[in-house]
């Protein structure tokens, strides 16, 4: 099952694709779904997964439009919690010169950072050093602490792709960084989520790419998680209460513009995709602020 | 103004105004039921509130409310590692050039009087005494002679910490957001209330009764302008949204030995012209 959120009429709502390769979606506000505005909503339900299969069998011929027209909006639009990890796969630690680390890395995005699938990605007036980070987002369906690592993927409603966009001088000026990772219009979140029985546990072993122009510079696989998804899932929720809509940004593989000789930054006018294995593309035009 | 977020006596959020013991119910009088949301009405929602003041007839004992956080659910709450010179030393830290940012997030934080928890995960809970400044006007790329316009008020946070989980990696976001471990509040002050920018106000922590950080805000080393503008550059502020000004020294785990909250313990952070929060501590459940 694949949900995603767009704009009707200048309100979020929630449309649901039918099938991987569907032209055609079920706008759930006229399937009479009540949760149809929030994603966070949605998945808050218990029962949300038996409802939607429902609709989905019940066909509702007046609720299908075509996805051609849709105007994205960030899959979960105001999450409680948006947490990254940083140094997730080795290769990408060695290019920036980092050691293996012991411990997972984390800092986190808020959610005035994020757009959605086609809408233009910013290069911020302060710095034109704007580069892109392929990773798999895990998306929260069910309030979890203290998971253990056979539970942990229990508490996963699906995964989608996120691009990390990062302003990298800003990133760097001091120990932490958060401001490197927060300008306005830097973070890209979808277009869709892809129910996790759709995809292995954990989303392992799934190609993961970043096409500038065309032009591959990411090319890993998740199944080079330094942490994997429930080991990350197990050190989260030890420090905090997953929540429904939370979302885990789990890192980037080997390939950043700024560790390239001579270094890439996206510019106006490019076109940056993230394409991650059976779960689709997230597409961005670079314009600036 | 000194304006507090509580629940009354049968349990209705709502927005209050303190006048010496007694406060006085905004939200029944008309104003927004948030401190968030009367933020977002500008220059107009503070007439509101000022006019529902004078117009009041009815106060509630302040000892009747339950406080809640001032901000119910900011856009952002950033705050500011290392921003006085003794602090940076006590932990071996190079006094930064640039403000140094990380984040904490809504769920990390309870009222003023409401327990902060010691994690099962670590022993290590330290506290950190600091001021936030609260936005009022959104704006980005704030100018240093505007920045204080886009300052609404202050109020007093503790910015709890686990040192063990803050030090795992070079992000420090992980030990400054486990669930309910910093204290907010108990009030919010309105910026003429006190002097421009907060500047020369005395700070203190104590543990117990006994007095762990002492410092002036003169000696931060970016002031609160300052800090504005460095989070507004790129990043547009929103009205409710914070910024956590960063602790003097003083902090538990750079003491010989190591001082670190437990159970039973009661946590005060004590700043000159905005009160005294107080927190005491318990385990997590």
């Amino acid at each position: 099952m694949r949900l995603f959120t767009f704009e009707k009429a200048g309100k979020p709502t929630i449309g649901l694709l039918r099938t991987p390769a569907a032209q055609e979606y079920i706008d759930l506000e006229i399937a009479g779904y009540e949760f149809c505005h929030d994603m966070v909503a949605l998945l808050s339900q218990p029962d949300w997964r038996d409802s939607l299969d429902a609709i989905l069998e019940e066909e509702p011929l007046q609720a299908i439009k075509p996805v051609a027209n849709v105007k994205f909006l960030p899959l979960v639009q105001n999450p409680g919690k948006i947490i990254c990890v940083g140094l997730n796969y080795a290769d990408h630690a060695k290019e920036g010169g980092h050691a293996i680390p012991e411990h997972p890395s984390f800092f986190l995005r808020v959610n005035s950072s994020q757009i959605a699938h086609q809408q233009p990605m910013k290069v911020p007036k302060a710095s034109a050093k704007l580069d892109y980070e392929a990773e798999l987002a895990v998306v929260v369906g069910k309030q979890a602490r203290h998971l253990t690592l056979d539970n942990a993927l229990d508490c996963v409603a699906g995964y989608s792709c996120y691009n990390d966009g990062s302003v990298r001088d800003y990133q760097r000026k001091g120990t932490q960084w958060t401001l490197g990772k927060n300008f306005d219009a830097t973070g890209s979140f979808g277009p869709w989520l892809v129910t996790k029985d759709e995809l292995p546990p954990g989303g392992d072993g799934l190609k993961i790419q970043t096409r500038l122009n065309g032009q591959t510079l990411q090319d890993g696989n998740t199944s080079n998680f330094l942490f994997d998804v429930k080991t990350v899932l197990k050190i989260v929720s030890e420090c905090m209460t997953l929540e429904p809509g939370d979302v885990i940004i789990t890192g980037t593989p080997a390939g950043v513009g700024y560790a390239r000789t001579p270094p890439i930054f996206m510019k106006a006018g490019d076109i940056c995709e993230i394409e991650i294995e059976k779960i689709g593309v997230l597409l961005n035009t670079i314009s600036n602020e | 103004m000194r304006l507090l977020r509580f629940k009354t006596p049968d349990g209705h959020p709502a927005l209050g105004a303190r006048i010496g013991d007694e406060v006085i119910n905004l939200t029944e009088l008309g104003c927004p039921g948030t401190l968030d949301e009367l933020l977002r009405h500008g220059a107009a929602g503070m007439a509101s509130a000022k006019a529902a003041i004078e117009k009041a007839t009815k106060r509630l004992p302040l000892s009747s409310v339950q406080l809640l956080p001032p901000i119910h659910h900011p856009h952002k709450a950033f705050a500011i590692g290392l921003n006085y010179v003794d602090h940076a030393h006590e932990g071996n830290f190079t006094p930064p050039t640039q403000p140094v940012l990380f984040h904490r997030f809504p769920t990390s934080w309870v009222a003023h009087g409401v327990p902060i928890e010691r994690p099962k995960a670590s022993h290590e809970f330290d506290y950190e005494g600091e001021i936030v400044a609260i936005i009022g006007k959104a704006g980005k790329y704030i100018t240093k002679e505007k920045a204080l316009d886009h300052v609404a008020g202050y109020s007093i946070f503790n910015d709890g910490s686990i040192r063990d989980f803050q030090f795992r990696s070079s992000q420090w976001m992980w030990g400054k957001n486990f669930d309910r471990s910093g204290g907010f509040g108990p009030e919010f002050i309105t910026a003429d209330e006190v002097p421009a920018g907060m500047v020369g106000m005395n700070i203190e922590t104590r543990l117990n009764g006994q007095v762990m950080q002492k410092a002036n805000t003169r000696d931060m080393i970016f002031d609160v302008a300052t800090l504005v503008v460095a989070c507004s550059e790129g990043m547009e502020l929103h009205p409710g949204d914070m910024i956590i000004t960063g602790t003097p020294a003083g902090v538990g785990f750079a003491r010989k030995p190591p001082v670190f909250m437990k159970a039973g313990d009661v946590c005060e952070v004590v700043v000159e012209g905005l009160g005294t929060l107080s927190n005491p501590i318990i385990n997590e459940a």
